[in-house]
């Protein structure tokens, strides 16, 4: 799967006016991948996937798709839209309202000049793949929110692009249609090995859907990796705030290579697994990053190695799970935890952390 | 692939690309030109055809002729008169149709829409026939019962010209614009004031009206600055009894011998720098700071006003109203137009078909109504072409240098009275090497209208581009459509509703206008409206009903067909001027 490169961005910037939208990014993405942009809102993931469908003119850098150059303001290059053979899904869907279904998927095959038989064959089967066998003659207009996202992913399918960009496709839908179109569209991208470029703001589709993930903030790409590398060895702050909720510590690292630990403020020690901090020397202050699932929660005693102690200071009913603050390490912490053991508010606790799966930061 | 074209950041000058520095040139050439060449005109004392010489005798010669000032004062009087019963009256309707429980509502705010449309010009000559002094029928109606000896009725009077406006377009029109605001107000803010422990009539007087106070200021400048530019009832009634406005003093003035062109661009010239005055205070204080903004608040109002049984006065005075000041000159239209000799219904036979006849085999009539149709159907295509394509540009959501400035050229002809454009825009005709093109022909009465019709015109195909939303055209980019074919198959299927209601507004004012083509038509290119204007200074008044009630009929049958289609809603359009006529009284 590595190494058949599709799509590259190399050093790409786009401004809005005086505002730096993408901020000199690079990444590729390789054949039959899925590949997620997550980020908040205005951070510029939409942004680059438009710069990718020529949507957008950039003002720096140099995009390749399929080694031929769509976008290069150097060269005074910028291929337009109709020109790069891209599949597009839009948040809104944008569904033609005066065109029929069929002829809402049919259109990239008529501007293309596809012969009338095979449009009819295509668009049927492109139909079928998304589950609107015998709605051809509907409106689009008569259409259910999540009958027009099935019509616009056909219409972006219909004929076979190099790259299929999807930008929000689900947050228009209820919780439940997500769920199912998220479990429908990844088993369409594997049956069709399409490679696919994804926006999302919500890191759980991003999780469940992607090969890599690229965590994106105020124009920069954070991190690049898998969901499980960046969900467990986020590389900045910024990133293990934005995919789910993180414990973090402050103190400062000693020894060395592999045998290493963080010492705390009250003289409690975290061991440090060697894959993390690189380049962080004997002294150094740091945080210690974990996720809350990572952290056991057990009654106050002796604290024993990987444990810190700490008091609550207040319990949430949540439901499902209790919601704790704990004074510990001169921090307040943020916990999670199950109902089945519950704390008392001024109970003493200690914090089991998991020395495979903390991560330190300078 | 490889071949496949590319696209470079092209030329710019100043920051401005290339296609937008030609449509700038255009838009500032149409619009700024004619108010150049009305001020430049008025220092020239030459005659048109002659070498240009400048000097202030124009201005000296205008303003020191008392007749000129005065049609200036009483130009302000007229508005200022006719604006405190119309305000009123559209204020009091618009909140009966979207606040009272008044039976009807609906069908009012349709006859008032469908009374909007119908033209001033025969509406003027019906109340001639009803009010004129010697043959006026309720003059002589009067005048038959025992007591009464002098004819109690004058149109050719001052009031006679407020009475007749408060039954043309600027009433109905307010209306239109003020009931959707009404409607629209936010139901929580009535509601709160009744939880607060208000009544009907407190929450009425210190909520509702007060949030509402500064539209109703808004539709009141609106209709005073519309006022200022009312030329055909003005024209029709104050020409006989020497009663002038500013737009029939500058007709007047070019129709002496020789003309006094020099005089009228100088009046014509001052009275654009008060309604540019005007109309800056207007924008500035009312889009500056949105006063708009609270008005409309989430949640429609159901609550409506429980009138009791007063509702049914209510109701009974509306149709009443709406009976004298429509139906019944409508009316009297049709019976003058078949009367052998109009007011002498004692002869043997009174009624006779000749009129219309007569009508339909007159040359002159029949050249008129095919320059009119041509007129018309020119400039409706012409304004969907060119509006449309500003329209486009307005609503493109790139950061675009020109936007600002040419939102303000298209803006621009708002300010300007018809009667002044055509002023400014005779100038130009004479003066260009393209004269013969343009000078006397239907092609530049087509442009004059065309001109008119910016305003409006561009901002209803903006918000129809807004509306659109940029998705749908990039969707089709991004599918491998060029971007002719989007434009085809994509955005102007999607925008034909707006570009079909512009179309057949812009049709309907080319049929109707008087004060364009007065100064610009000839003998050849010479419309409808015009005929009836010649038609009523001759007193070929039978004729000229006819003309009136074809005219109109015309109009009716458009909109009704429009109506059928779902378009000319102008709610949605964001009309803000009186798009058939140019007055608002």
């Amino acid at each position: 799967m590595m190494s058949d490169v599709v799509l590259e961005f190399r050093d790409v910037l786009k401004r809005f006016g005086g505002t730096i939208i993408v901020d000199h990014v690079s990444f590729t993405v390789n054949r039959g991948e899925f590949f997620t942009l997550l980020g908040p809102s205005g951070c510029g993931k939409t942004t680059t996937l438009r710069l990718i469908a020529g949507l957008e003119v950039p003002d720096g850098g140099e995009i390749v798709l399929d080694g031929q150059t769509l976008a290069a303001p150097a060269a005074g290059i910028c291929l337009p839209p109709d020109k790069r053979n891209l599949g597009m899904m839009f948040q809104s869907y944008a569904i033609w309202p005066h065109l029929s279904v069929f002829e809402n998927v049919a259109f990239p095959l008529r501007v293309r000049r596809v012969p009338e038989p095979d449009i009819a064959r295509k668009v049927t089967e492109a139909l079928e793949l998304v589950g609107l066998t015998g709605m051809e003659g509907r409106g689009a207009t008569q259409l259910s929110g999540g009958q027009q996202q099935r019509v616009a992913l056909a219409r972006a399918v219909v004929y076979t692009p190099s790259l299929l960009l999807l930008d929000e496709p689900l947050s228009n839908l209820d919780v439940k249609l997500r769920e199912q179109m998220r479990m429908e569209l990844r088993a369409l991208q594997r049956r069709l090995d399409l490679t696919v470029i994804y926006v999302t703001h919500d890191q759980s589709e991003a999780m469940s859907l992607s090969d890599r993930v690229a965590v994106v903030n105020k124009g920069r790409f954070e991190q690049v990796g898998t969901p499980q590398e960046v969900y467990e060895r986020p590389r900045k702050r910024f990133v293990g705030d934005f995919l789910g909720r993180t414990i973090i510590v402050r103190g400062i690292v000693r020894g060395a290579a592999s045998e290493r630990w963080v010492e705390l403020p009250g003289a409690e020690r975290i061991a440090v697994p060697p894959e993390t901090g690189a380049g962080v020397t004997d002294g150094t202050r740091v945080r210690v990053l974990c996720r809350p699932e990572e952290v056991t929660l057990l009654p106050g005693g002796e604290s024993g190695p990987n444990q810190v102690t700490g008091r609550i200071e207040t319990v949430t009913y949540m439901g499902d799970h209790l919601e704790y603050t704990i004074r510990a390490a001169e921090l307040e912490l943020l916990m999670t935890a199950s109902k089945k053991t519950p704390h008392a508010v001024g109970a003493e606790v200690r914090l089991q952390f998991d020395p495979q799966a903390v991560t330190i930061l300078p | 692939m490889s071949d496949a074209p590319i696209f470079r950041p092209g030329f710019r000058l100043l920051g401005f690309s290339a296609a937008e520095i030609v449509v700038l040139a255009l838009f500032a050439f149409l619009m700024v030109l004619p108010v150049v060449s009305l001020f430049v005109g008025s220092f020239n004392i030459a005659s048109p055809t002659q070498p240009a010489a400048y000097g202030f005798r124009n201005w000296i010669t205008a303003f020191s002729d008392p007749k000129t000032l005065d049609a200036l004062g009483l130009s302000f009087l007229f508005s200022i008169v006719r604006l405190g019963p119309s305000l009123l009256l559209a204020v009091l309707v618009a909140w009966l149709i979207a606040r009272t429980d008044m039976p009807g509502g609906h069908v009012v705010e349709v006859a008032c829409w469908f009374a909007f449309f119908v033209p001033d010009f025969p509406l003027t000559l019906a109340w001639i026939l009803l009010l004129d002094p010697t043959y006026g029928f309720l003059n002589t109606a009067l005048k038959s019962l025992p007591f009464i000896e002098e004819a109690p009725f004058d149109p050719y009077t001052f009031w006679g010209i407020v009475w007749v406006h408060m039954g043309t377009g600027g009433i109905w029109f307010k209306v239109m614009l003020l009931t959707p605001l009404f409607r629209r107000m936010g139901a929580t803010l009535e509601e709160a004031a009744r939880v607060a422990g208000a009544n009907t009539f407190t929450t009425l007087r210190r909520v509702t009206i007060p949030v509402l106070s500064p539209m109703i200021f808004a539709v009141g400048v609106l209709g005073f600055i519309r006022g200022l530019e009312s030329f055909n009832t003005e024209l029709l009634l104050g020409l006989p009894a020497g009663i002038y406005v500013y737009g029939t003093r500058i007709y007047d003035y070019l129709q002496e011998e020789p003309a006094q062109y020099g005089a009228a661009t100088a009046l014509g010239s001052v009275f654009l720098v008060v309604l540019a005055v005007l109309a800056f205070l207007y924008r500035r204080y009312f889009q500056a700071d949105r006063k708009f903004a609270v008005v409309t608040g989430q949640g429609y109002s159901t609550m409506r006003v429980r009138l009791g049984r007063w509702r049914y006065v209510a109701l009974s005075g509306v149709i009443l109203y709406f009976a004298v000041m429509m139906v019944l000159p409508l009316v009297f239209l049709v019976i003058g137009s078949f009367m052998r000799r109009y007011g002498f219904f004692n002869l043997d036979d009174p009624f006779t078909f000749s009129h219309w006849q007569n009508l339909f085999r007159d040359p002159v009539f029949l050249g008129s109504l095919t320059n009119s149709l041509m007129i018309a159907g020119m400039t409706a295509v012409m304004g969907v072409i060119a509006y449309s394509s500003v329209g486009y540009m307005l609503a493109s959501p790139r950061p675009m240098r020109s936007r600002g400035i040419l939102e303000f050229l298209c803006w621009l002809p708002w300010v300007i009275p018809g009667i002044l454009l055509g002023l400014g825009l005779l100038w130009i005709f004479l003066a260009t090497p393209l004269s013969v093109f343009l000078y006397g022909t239907i092609f530049g009465i087509a442009l004059a209208l065309t001109i008119q019709d910016s305003p409006v015109s561009t901002q209803a195909f903006k918000s129809g581009f807004l509306q659109l939303g940029r998705d749908l055209e990039e969707a089709a980019r991004v599918s491998g459509a060029s971007w002719r074919y989007t434009y085809f198959r994509i955005l102007l299927p999607l925008v034909a509703p707006v570009a079909l209601t512009i179309g057949m507004l812009n049709f309907g004012s080319a049929m109707t206008t008087i004060s364009i083509p007065v100064l610009l038509y000839s003998a050849q290119s010479r419309p409808l409206s015009i005929l009836l204007l010649e038609y009523s200074f001759s007193g070929e008044l039978e004729r000229g009903a006819a003309l009136g009630l074809l005219i109109t009929v015309i109009i009716c049958a458009m909109i009704v067909v429009g109506r059928r289609f779902g378009l000319l809603d102008l709610s949605r359009s964001g009309g803000g001027r009186n798009q058939t006529r140019g007055d608002a009284g």
